[in-house]
């Protein structure tokens, strides 16, 4: 473990009667990072983040939380305060005793619990609805009252689960740089459960993908974007092209994937098993089209239009391969111009061999 | 409404269904109203046409040494009635608000059941047993057996508040640093405060009204529907009339206080939103 | 959550749970033991003794009141169910939500009045010279004995239970789905049929209940019989009454009340079952 690890997993499974919601948790949580963990519902990562907070104990494994291990300490005698996804704001107290409760709890003074409760809601920028009920609040000023009540005690680490889930795209936005901020200023570490790939792409130092029980992949959201590292990462992640086939050994020093649309070339890694499977990844925006076949690559196949769709200022292109595969090309407006985008149109797919991204165990 | 309601409506039918209406709540309402027009009704026999209008027996009630006992008893039954069967309420509705265990289904039904047993059956076992266990004839006993009947709805009043409340309210407040004792006093409590005192209102209306089982219990010390009943087994008097209404609306500005209380100030944030 | 139960968990969970054992299971049990007592010279003493449920059992007089108060009390529950579901659904279907509220609001009303004084208020306008047969006369008819019969009997038990009757039903027509009636309407299935094709058979569980509710509360209530019907003809309830005022047969009394709670049991039973009939839960 290094100095700088503030959290760590070992070993840490969880069931529910019969059902294993979290099998064999190995990873550490940096400090001053921002974590997002993500995946769809039901693949372990709420469940991951309320046994840290201790809402739930660990069936088998030790969390530790700087150094030491903390499965017996009850929520109550943790540092870790979570901001729910309902919010859980305190519906009968006004937004400064919320803010002021843990204080209250921690047995800290009057005067002493105003003057910090006044700073945060002055960080927060909720200071003239102080004195207001919960109930009179936005859904932003909501949020911001949930930071605050969490924040207040100044804990080195911060649960978030989904807080997002309810506010519409633009506020969801605007939030979302107000976090980023909040964690840079403040450098307490941020574990953001989510399930939402922009949240989570946006926002993290670090994600970790979990599926049943389970992590995926844990990197920057560039590794992951640009290497994921199993074809269900690929396939989460939605935005790859995934090719499916046998390795062979490259004449030109590469490697190459046998796949039904074609042998596809790589720069990929040297060492390869002739004739293991494997998956190639080419991200949607890495793929061109062309109307005739390029020379000087073998990454080539046609393809037929069934589709596009246009979001904001790019495109995405759908073709149909033969044998039935979807393809994706996404691409800027201009990139586009000039090619004669009709339904049913045959075109070329091509890609540079640096954009493949192979995948080893099928 | 939308408009292919109103197509496929009958004026007729409307207005039957009106009437019936009106009918129903006039059947419900007559004995209430006959109640209170003829407590004020100077006649020994009521019936119309009408007598002098007359406090009569409103005095004379004031004026009777034993309904004053009666109704001191009432309302010092009622009240032990009201905060004991709202704590024990209280307590089931938390259990079955926040655990899960084996047997839970029978733990309900304990808690649910005594209502639907009729009072005469419920009235002879309370008597039968508490006299057994030497408790019977006294005010205690009438406390026991309300608390018996009252309880379940305190109950189900509290256990209906907890479940408008966010599920995550309570782990919100243990994570922020407050034991379970502190979370039950600066949290729950204060959320389930409307129907704490909506229950408590309403289980004492039930006691002043709960008289059959105290009929049976209650030897000596007699509360004051017990003392209701002993007027009509004796000389039918239209005081009885007059107690009734009085009441009443005793009742009724407990049970319109417990309402306030439960629609007004408690409601959750979501509701507004 | 923390599933298991503390000691911080008992303090809330254990003093109803105390409560009712003491002072409701024991009772009821304890009803059990005594219907084996015997009674000499007016005074109980423990025993296993057969002899109250062989005598009771052994009685005309207790088989009629059976008789006379569970075909009492299940015309009732018809009677009520019938007279309360035009009330129901036109309260459901046909007023405001505003109004709806209203109409709740009054129907809750009667619960916090004493049912004793509703009772003695109906001896105002039943009895001979009371203000039906006043009216009745001022048109040349009457005067009508209606106090002291079975009709006044029914009509205690009405005020007992209409207004519980009216709300049970209410609510399981308001979360009747609304697009059956209108699917119906559209199948060309016509008013009164669709009352009784849609309507009554997707609110039949709380319908049943809402009878049930108004069997057990007739079945067991005194006063009416008492005080509307005269005391004739005999009902359980009086006869209990009764047995437990003359000599201290409260042994016998115990036989006839445990007799009341096992045919309720059995009528709940039944009732619950019918309900959910061909219902997958």
């Amino acid at each position: 473990m290094s100095r700088d690890t503030l959290v760590s997993f070992e070993g840490v499974v969880k069931r529910f009667g019969n059902f294993l919601a979290v099998q064999k948790l190995d990873f550490e949580i940096r400090k001053g990072e921002f974590l997002a963990i993500m995946g769809s519902s039901g693949c372990g990562k709420t469940t991951t983040l309320r046994m840290l907070a201790g809402l739930e104990a660990p069936s088998e494994g030790v969390i530790r939380l700087a150094g030491k291990p903390i499965n017996d300490l009850p929520t109550w005698s943790r540092d870790t305060p979570m901001v729910w996804q309902s919010l859980a704001l305190f519906p009968f107290l006004n937004v400064r005793e919320n803010v002021e409760f843990a204080l209250k709890m921690r047995g800290v003074g009057k005067v002493e619990r105003r003057r910090r409760a006044e700073q945060w809601l002055d960080r927060m920028q909720i200071t003239e609805f102080a004195e207001r009920n919960i109930s009179q609040l936005s859904g932003g000023q909501r949020q911001r009252v949930a930071l605050a009540r969490s924040l207040v005690v100044e804990p080195e680490i911060l649960l978030l689960d989904e807080p997002l889930s309810a506010l519409d795209a633009a506020l969801k936005v605007r939030m979302q740089s107000v976090l980023k901020n909040l964690q840079r200023e403040t450098g307490i570490t941020f574990v953001y459960v989510t399930h939402s790939q922009s949240e989570a792409f946006s926002m993290a130092d670090r994600v970790v993908i979990m599926s049943r029980g389970k992590i995926e992949q844990i990197g920057t959201p560039q590794e992951i974007y640009r290497t994921p590292r199993s074809r269900f990462v690929a396939e989460f992640l939605g935005s790859s092209n995934i090719f499916q086939g046998t390795l062979e050994r490259g004449d030109r020093g590469g490697i190459v994937l046998d796949t039904p649309l074609g042998k596809f070339e790589t720069g990929g890694p040297a060492v390869v098993q002739p004739g293991s499977a494997a998956t190639m990844t080419v991200l949607d925006t890495k793929t061109h089209l062309a109307t005739e076949r390029p020379s000087g690559t073998r990454n080539v196949f046609s393809a037929r239009m069934v589709g596009e769709e246009f979001v904001g200022a790019t495109a995405t292109i759908y073709l149909e391969a033969p044998g039935g595969q979807e393809i994706r090309v996404q691409k800027g407006h201009d990139e586009l111009a000039g090619l004669p985008l009709e339904i049913g149109r045959e075109l070329f797919i091509h890609w540079d061999p640096s954009d493949g991204h192979v995948i080893a165990q099928a | 409404m939308n408009g292919s309601d109103d197509l496929n409506r009958n004026r007729a039918v409307d207005w039957a269904l009106m009437a019936y209406i009106v009918l129903a709540y006039a059947f419900v309402f007559a004995p209430i109203a006959a109640s209170f027009v003829f407590s004020f009704n100077s006649d020994r026999f009521p019936s119309i046409p009408l007598g002098q209008f007359s406090l009569d027996w409103y005095r004379a009630i004031a004026m009777d040494p034993l309904v004053w006992e009666g109704a001191r008893n009432t309302l010092f039954v009622g009240v032990i009635v009201g905060v004991v069967s709202t704590a024990l309420g209280f307590g089931a509705a938390y259990t079955d608000y926040r655990y899960m265990f084996t047997g839970k289904q029978v733990y309900l039904a304990l808690a649910l059941l005594p209502p639907t047993i009729p009072v005469i059956i419920l009235g002879l076992a309370m008597l039968a047993y508490l006299s057994r266990i030497s408790l019977s004839g006294n005010a205690l006993s009438v406390i026991i057996s309300h608390v018996v009947v009252c309880a379940p709805f305190a109950m189900a009043i509290i256990r209906l508040r907890l479940s408008q409340m966010d599920p995550a309210l309570e782990p919100a407040a243990w994570n922020l640093g407050a034991s379970e004792w502190k979370t039950m006093r600066h949290v729950i409590v204060p959320f389930t405060m409307p129907a704490i005192l909506g229950a408590l209102f309403i289980t004492m209306a039930v006691s002043f009204d709960e008289f059959a089982v105290a009929w049976f219990v209650s030897g000596l010390n007699e509360t004051l529907p017990v003392k209701v009943l002993g007027f009509l087994q004796g000389q039918v008097s239209p005081r009885i009339n007059a107690i009734g209404t009085f009441v009443f609306i005793l009742s009724m500005t407990l049970v319109i206080l417990a309402q306030l209380l439960l629609s007004g100030r408690g409601a959750t944030p979501a509701d507004k939103e | 959550m923390r599933r298991k139960i503390s000691l911080y968990g008992l303090t809330f969970s254990l003093p109803l749970l105390i409560w009712q054992i003491l002072f409701f299971v024991f009772p009821l049990l304890f009803l059990i033991a005594l219907s084996f007592w015997t009674v000499k010279n007016f005074t109980m003493r423990p025993d296993f003794n057969m002899v109250n449920w062989t005598t009771i059992y052994g009685r005309g007089v207790f088989w009629q009141a059976y008789g006379t108060t569970f075909a009492l009390a299940a015309a009732a529950s018809v009677l009520t169910s019938v007279l309360a579901f035009p009330a129901a659904y036109a309260i459901a279907f046909k007023l405001s939500d505003a109004a709806r509220r209203w109409a709740v609001f009054l129907m809750v009303i009667p619960f916090f009045t004493s049912y004793l004084v509703r009772v003695y208020s109906w001896q105002i306008f039943l009895s001979d010279n009371g203000i039906i047969n006043v009216i009745l006369g001022w048109v040349g008819l009457g005067p009508f004995q209606m106090l002291n019969t079975v009709g006044a009997t029914i009509i205690g038990y009405l005020t007992l239970s209409f207004p519980l009757v009216v709300l049970l039903q209410l609510f399981s027509l308001a979360f009747l789905d609304r697009t059956l009636i209108e699917a119906a309407h559209n199948l060309r299935c016509g008013r009164v049929r669709t009352v009784f094709a849609v309507v009554i058979p997707s609110a039949r569980v709380g319908l049943v209940i809402a009878a049930l509710f108004c069997f057990i509360l007739s079945f067991g209530d005194f006063v009416s019989p008492v005080y509307l019907g005269g005391g004739e003809p005999t009902t359980l309830s009086i006869l209990i009454t009764d047995t437990t005022k003359s000599g201290q047969q409260w042994p016998r009394a115990a036989v006839i009340a445990l007799t009341m709670i096992g045919t309720l049991m059995l009528v709940a039973f039944a009732a619950v079952k019918f309900a959910y009939k061909g219902k997958t839960k």
